[in-house]
């Protein structure tokens, strides 16, 4: 294969080029309710062509190797057309040269384990939760992905990467009347299909809580102040913070880049945000990103002070600052751009108890349900929540919706627990989806969020 | 595809074959300078066979092997997925105009030149920094089934939206411009963005309160997401609809009717067929207010015992491919039918009110349940009449079966937006939160 793009490659004319094949095969099984919705494994592949000429920088995703000649033109016409429509061109930060084969270990390759196998793993979750009267409807899925990405640059590096996911998980819903209520379950992640054996209690725990959302109070909107679990403090860290860590986010933006400037106090002292792909065994885990340059952690808020940020190569050019490895692609279909690896809050002193007494009177919120940006603001859903008073946690309350502005909102944590987890399951929508965008921290102590209610 | 279609024939009784090529120029100026320019050449096949009731579905992306593609169909049908219904035969449809041949040699060059042209318009009004994303899409699919249906349909779509962004934040006013060939933005998409935005860069701080709200076109997709949840066939089969059995109820307010038209090919991606080759045709959801319909596919047609409605779509949100989804209920051309008032009369009627420009979170939250709850990024506050400021820190939240029973105005004009073609609306009685 490397061949075959060398091929590529040596035919364009151009200061820089590189390319990415690459083969991914995709194992699903979905079930709604109790019937199979879908099984099977396919294969798909394709090609991602950069090319930096006289400081234009253009892509071309094409599927069909007979179209890269045809590709590579385009590639080439569209650099030239950016160079002579820009004022600043674009420079790539250097980087070493890679020569490398990296194949992840795993606990259990999923290539190894009949179809058969996956489908009753799969099937045996799902039961659980229909065994409850409430519950109405399940939509579970199992998702294997095996992706062989090849690279190749002009510079000479030439790296072979396997990234395999696993994931099991879904929706359960349950109803009362016309009130439906659901939540979500996930395990997996990038170690093997190890990690999907034995996790019934996680079934388990979520069909009680769908049903016992249907007699939860709605909560009432207006501001709070509130405990974050370890999911929630890593959608938020992820959502509130760690989209302004990337570099392609700010780099046009005169006035985001001068409240993003490195040195600038953003949060209390407590707080300290790290992004690292390289921790082993989490999702997000990844050695080289598609640029082929080498992953490395990064401490983005040191005690509150913005102390770095996620790159490319053209940023970390453009910002004068060091590459961190985190330009990343969905698949074969897209030329990479500034992803989250593994972003999470160093855990701090507090134990949970004591986050609960310092909070008094709140909310104790728990499990993400998805959010979404725009830089400055946020906004997120959680599973559901418990009233606190007095310290202590009380009824289960539903419902819950947050909203914030990312430069208040870090300075009104004012509490970081002793504990950290990372979440089993991605899914980052940036014009792209990585289904590795990993996140965690401890739990957290966050005054005067907006809850919307409904 | 034939040579494929007779391979899968002979091990099935039922074969449909669905194939796709799109070309994609993408441009993005940011800061009104040229910053991107990202092309795509994408094919890709898919297959579903049908043999003793049970389905067996495989793709691909480059078809060089048509046995192996069969084979990962076969190996799929030993999963036991059902599907009882038949593949339509309709090969006589009417001719829509979808396709412009000019979209053939509209160059990247020219699409730079328009946007740098709209850059300098913007930059010499507003304060605001300006981004653009424009481009054109020439797509093609072609279906074929073992009973004879053999459809194609070839597309063009050149798309131009410019936004002026809130300092500090990627919160913006936008309004995109959706044709099948390539033309100048219209001097009032322009002139509507310059307006909004220039009026509201003081921020305002509404309180929180339950007031007017008006969403506009490009953010009515929060509360359609909803009813689409609730009127999917999918949901009626899995009883996750809160409104199975309201069918012939009032729902909404009297003036609202929201509809699916796949024929009307005023605007690209108009259809005769959905992706199983159902012939697709004007079908009200809501009726003046009152609930008409739900729609299906082919599946939960036959799961519930109606006739498909034309609307199984391979549809793919986030990005992800047609190829690798099985079809499944979509409203794919939806509109809202336009009201009486003005873009300006309707502001002019709100004496305390929120305008929702651009909506975060619309994915989160209870969906099935009709419950929306949105940041504003940004919302717009209007005090008698007058846009005063924009509001950043705050949410409006609701359930569409309250809601969208006080809708009070409906914008004179269609303007295509994210998932549907629809005017502005003003409710009463929303639920605003902020600090």
């Amino acid at each position: 294969m490397l061949e075959e793009l060398r091929l590529i490659l040596a035919k364009i004319d151009a200061d820089y080029a590189d390319i990415r094949y690459e083969k991914m095969r995709e194992t699903t099984i979905a079930f709604n309710g109790k019937e199979l919705s879908r099984i099977g494994s396919d294969t798909t592949d394709g090609y991602v062509v950069r090319v930096l000429k006289n400081g234009g920088l253009a892509s071309v995703a094409f599927t069909k190797f007979a179209d890269a000649e045809r590709a590579a033109k385009r590639a080439s016409e569209n650099a030239s057309l950016i160079f002579r429509n820009i004022k600043e061109p674009v420079k790539f930060a250097k980087t070493k040269v890679v020569n490398d084969i990296f194949i992840p270990a795993l606990n259990e390759d999923p290539r190894n384990i009949s179809i058969d196998e996956k489908l009753e793993q799969t099937r045996n979750y799902n039961n659980i939760p229909l065994q409850h009267k409430a519950i109405i409807m399940t939509n579970l899925w199992y998702q294997e992905v095996i992706r062989e990405k090849y690279f190749l640059s002009t510079e000479g590096s030439k790296i072979r990467e396997d990234l395999i996911t696993t994931q099991l998980g879904g929706m359960i819903t349950s109803k009362d009347g016309t009130l439906l209520q659901n939540v979500r379950a996930s395990i997996g992640g990038s170690t093997g299909f190890a990690k999907l054996r034995n996790r019934e209690e996680v079934f388990e725990q979520k069909a009680k809580l769908a049903v016992d959302l249907l007699r939860a109070k709605p909560v009432r909107s207006g501001v709070y102040n509130v405990i974050l679990n370890p999911s929630m403090a890593g959608l938020f860290t992820h959502e509130a913070f760690g989209h302004f860590s990337e570099a392609d986010l700010i780099e046009d933006s005169p006035t985001m880049r001068e409240k993003m400037r490195i040195g600038a106090q953003l949060g209390n002292d407590i707080l300290s945000i790290i992004d690292d792909p390289t921790v082993a065994g989490q999702l997000g885990f990844y050695k080289y990103d598609d640029e082929g340059v080498k992953a490395r952690p990064i401490t983005l808020l040191q005690n509150g002070v913005l102390a770095g940020r996620l790159h490319s190569r053209r940023t970390a050019a453009n910002f004068n600052e060091p590459l961190s490895g985190h330009c990343v692609a969905e698949d074969y279909r897209f030329a990479p751009i500034i992803r989250m690896g593994n972003i999470f809050i160093q855990p701090g002193t507090k134990r949970l108890n004591e986050l609960f007494a310092e909070l008094r009177d709140g909310l104790y919120i728990l499990d993400s349900k998805g959010g979404q940006t725009s830089g400055e603001n946020f906004t997120f859903g959680a599973q559901y929540a418990y009233s606190v008073k007095n310290g202590k946690q009380g009824e289960l309350v539903r419902d819950i919706n947050i909203s914030g502005n990312l430069y208040k909102t870090l300075k009104d944590i004012t509490a970081v627990g002793d504990d950290l987890m990372l979440c089993e399951s991605g899914g980052c929508g940036k014009g792209q989806i990585n289904i590795r965008s990993s996140h965690g921290g401890p739990h957290l102590l966050v005054k005067n969020v907006v809850i919307g209610g409904a | 595809m034939e040579k494929l279609l007779d391979i899968a024939r002979k091990v099935s009784d039922q074969v449909e074959i669905y194939s796709n090529e799109q070309t994609v120029d993408s441009i993005s100026f940011e800061d009104a300078k040229l910053k991107d320019i990202d092309s795509k050449l994408q094919s890709g096949t898919s297959i579903r066979i049908i043999k003793d009731g049970r389905l067996g579905f495989a793709f691909t992306k480059n078809l060089i092997d048509e046995k192996e593609l069969v084979n990962n169909a076969l190996a799929s049908l030993k999963g036991g997925v059902e599907a009882k219904f038949n593949l339509p035969f309709a090969n006589d449809l009417p001719h829509l105009n979808t396709y412009d041949p000019s979209i053939e040699d509209l160059t990247p060059t020219t699409i730079v030149d328009e946007c740098n042209r709209i850059a300098r318009i913007l930059v010499a009004k507003t304060d605001g920094q300006v981004n653009i994303h424009a481009g054109r899409v020439i797509a093609k699919i072609s279906l074929k089934n073992s009973n004879g249906l053999n459809l194609s349909v070839k597309s063009s779509h050149y798309y131009c939206s410019p936004e002026i962004m809130y300092p500090g934040s990627y919160a913006s006013i936008s309004r995109v411009m959706n044709t099948k060939k390539f033309g100048q933005i219209p001097g009032e998409h322009l002139d509507f963005i310059l307006d909004i935005y220039n009026k509201s860069v003081q921020e305002a701080i509404p309180g929180s309160d339950r007031m007017k709200v008006l969403f506009l076109p490009e953010t009515i997709y929060v509360l359609l997401w909803r009813l689409q949840s609730a009127t999917s066939g999918k949901s009626i089969y899995e009883k996750q609809s809160p409104i199975a059995d309201k069918l012939g109820k009032k729902l909404f307010s009297s003036n609202l009717t929201i509809y699916n038209d796949p024929l009307n090919d005023q605007f690209p991606g108009a259809r005769t067929f959905d992706d199983e080759g159902t012939p697709g045709r004007y079908f009200p959801i809501v009726e003046d207010g009152v609930l008409k319909n739900f729609y299906y596919d082919l599946h939960y047609a036959d799961k519930l015992d109606v006739q498909p409605t034309g609307h199984g779509f391979r549809s793919a949100m986030w990005g992800g491919e047609a190829i690798a989804n099985k079809p499944s209920p979509t409203l794919a051309h939806l509109y809202i039918k336009p009201g009486d008032k003005s873009f300006s009369d309707m502001i002019r009627s709100i004496d305390r009110g929120v305008i929702v420009a651009s909506a975060l979170g619309a994915h989160s939250g209870n969906i099935p349940n009709g419950d929306f709850s949105i940041g504003l990024s940004p919302g717009l506050y209007v005090e008698n009449g007058e846009i005063v400021g924009y509001v950043k820190d705050a949410m409006v939240a609701g359930n569409i079966y309250e809601t969208m029973k006080n809708l009070v105005a409906i914008e004179d004009r269609l303007y295509p937006a994210i998932m549907g073609t629809y005017p502005a609306l003003l409710f009463d009685d929303v639920n605003v939160t902020t600090k």
